[in-house]
């Protein structure tokens, strides 16, 4: 079996310019107006992608458990700017709640998956630790992002079910459970359903990239396990914190709706 | 006076809005009807004092004890809030009626099954609803099952918002009947607000005329 990755030469990577023309073909034989926005995308593709390619190479050369950190945390700090700004429902939230929640379940989980489970050495190996951390927070942002913008909704929603509660002398917690749940289950949904189907309707990112980078399917497959669980636990973990620590935020100091959530309903 | 509220000022509307100032007490067994034409703040007074709604200032002493010496959660299970619409859960009519139990403040009574059905009996309403959908009511059911849950939790003071709306000439009169046997029982009143004259049916009554140009009092 081969187990060398083929690789890509400037010119053959230059040929995907090829891809590029029949996408801004079609774009501009049916007038869709992507035309900029895909010259645009292709071009920071590039330069994202192979400026990550040379950052990546050097911290992994460095593997220093610092700077490991330092890019990790700065990740989780990217990762929950974008998934506040992806919660139409949400209006005004402060970003730090999400951060804190991308952090505390990222370093959790990847850390047991990391220290744990793979065992490189050193244990904070770079080549691991980055992949690996990355693929959580991009998973638990969607996730917590689609939970954040649930509890809002559905607090909306349910405006007069939750203030009915309030009357029995009902906690906001109490009053809110239902919703709650209905947050953490809208975040979670997406991660169970790939678990349903990974491998039947697509061979999932991780697991091609290493057959395709030579490596053993079977092995390829036992990463991808791994992969598909942690994200699950990640996933599960800050869509329950981020909903625990925001719920508070739909009442006032006397446990009362805010009137933002009972006037979105009139 | 077994309820008292004093200067209790609220703003209608967002915004600047229009400032409520209003004042009033209720005896013990008797029911204050708080008058005003529509958009008034009759409502809002209730929720306010119900701790559902902020005020910005005002005091209201329950059974000579200040709000502010309870925590919201044991002051509203004593003056329970029964809004225009009330808000009724998914399941059953028991489910419905078992729910304020759930909580922990709820909990510290136990649900009586025999009470709420001779409370639905007495309501003029069909014992068969105990196990029927609570979707599928109408909306005269509804407004008496939410009245039966209220008067289930035990509270000192109902905080009523319209309360017979919807209600048939018969179920009106079963509902102050009702309503009026409650306030024999000790420490209970009720606060009222009613664009119908039907409450004349009930005694002990008293008015707080508030809106534009009256200082509630």
């Amino acid at each position: 079996m081969e187990s060398a990755t083929i690789p890509i030469s400037n010119l053959q990577l230059a040929f995907t310019v090829v891809l590029v023309l029949i996408t801004g073909a079609i774009s501009s034989l049916l007038k869709l107006g992507l035309l900029r926005s895909l010259l645009w995308g292709t071009v920071r593709t590039f330069v994202q992608l192979t400026l990550v390619g040379y950052a990546l190479t050097y911290i992994f050369k460095i593997n220093n458990l610092w700077l490991i950190m330092a890019i990790i945390t700065l990740m989780c700090f990217i990762a929950s700017k974008t998934a506040v700004k992806r919660t139409p429902n949400v209006p005004n939230y402060p970003s730090l709640l999400a951060f804190v929640s991308l952090l505390a379940s990222t370093y959790l989980v990847g850390s047991l998956v990391t220290v744990l489970i793979i065992s490189p050495d050193p244990w904070y190996s770079a080549r691991i630790a980055i992949p690996i951390f990355g693929m959580i927070l991009g998973n638990s942002m969607n996730g917590i992002a689609l939970s954040l913008d649930r509890l809002y909704s559905e607090a909306r929603s349910r405006s007069a079910e939750i203030e009915a509660m309030l009357t029995f002398g009902a906690t906001p917690w109490e009053a809110i459970r239902s919703s709650v749940r209905e947050a953490v289950r809208a975040g979670m949904t997406p991660t169970i359903n790939s678990l349903m189907v990974v491998g039947l309707v697509s061979l999932p990112g991780m697991m091609t990239g290493q057959i395709l980078g030579g490596a053993d399917p079977s092995e390829a497959v036992r990463y991808q396990i791994v992969v598909m669980l942690m994200i699950a636990t990640a996933v599960a973990i800050g869509c329950l914190i981020l909903v625990g620590l925001s719920y508070k935020k739909l009442f006032n100091e006397d446990g009362a709706l805010q009137p933002f959530v009972l006037q979105s309903k009139k | 006076m077994l309820f008292t509220f004093q200067n209790i000022t609220y703003t209608l509307g967002t915004g600047p809005g229009r400032q409520i100032t209003a004042s009033g007490a209720v005896a013990e067994g008797s029911v204050l009807v708080v008058r005003g034409p529509s958009g008034a703040g009759k409502s809002t007074l209730l929720r306010v004092l119900a701790r559902l709604q902020s005020c910005s200032g005002g005091e209201v002493f329950l059974q000579g004890e200040s709000w502010r010496h309870l925590p919201a959660t044991a002051w509203r299970a004593r003056l329970h809030y029964l809004a225009q619409k009330p808000a009724l859960f998914d399941g059953t009519v028991a489910d419905n009626l078992a729910k304020p139990f759930e909580t922990r403040q709820g909990s510290k009574n136990k649900f009586d099954p025999d009470r709420a059905k001779a409370l639905m009996q007495e309501l003029l309403l069909d014992a068969n609803l105990w196990e029927q959908d609570s979707r599928t009511l109408s909306g005269g059911e509804a407004a008496r099952i939410a009245f039966v849950r209220g008067l289930l939790i035990q509270p000192h003071v109902m905080l009523l918002d319209e309360p017979t709306a919807a209600l048939d000439d018969q179920a009106r009169e079963a509902f102050y009947g009702v309503l009026s046997r409650w306030l024999t029982g000790p420490g209970r009143a009720a606060l009222l607000v009613s664009h119908n004259n039907d409450y004349k049916v009930l005694d002990r009554v008293s008015f707080l005329d508030i809106g534009p140009g009256q200082r509630g009092e």
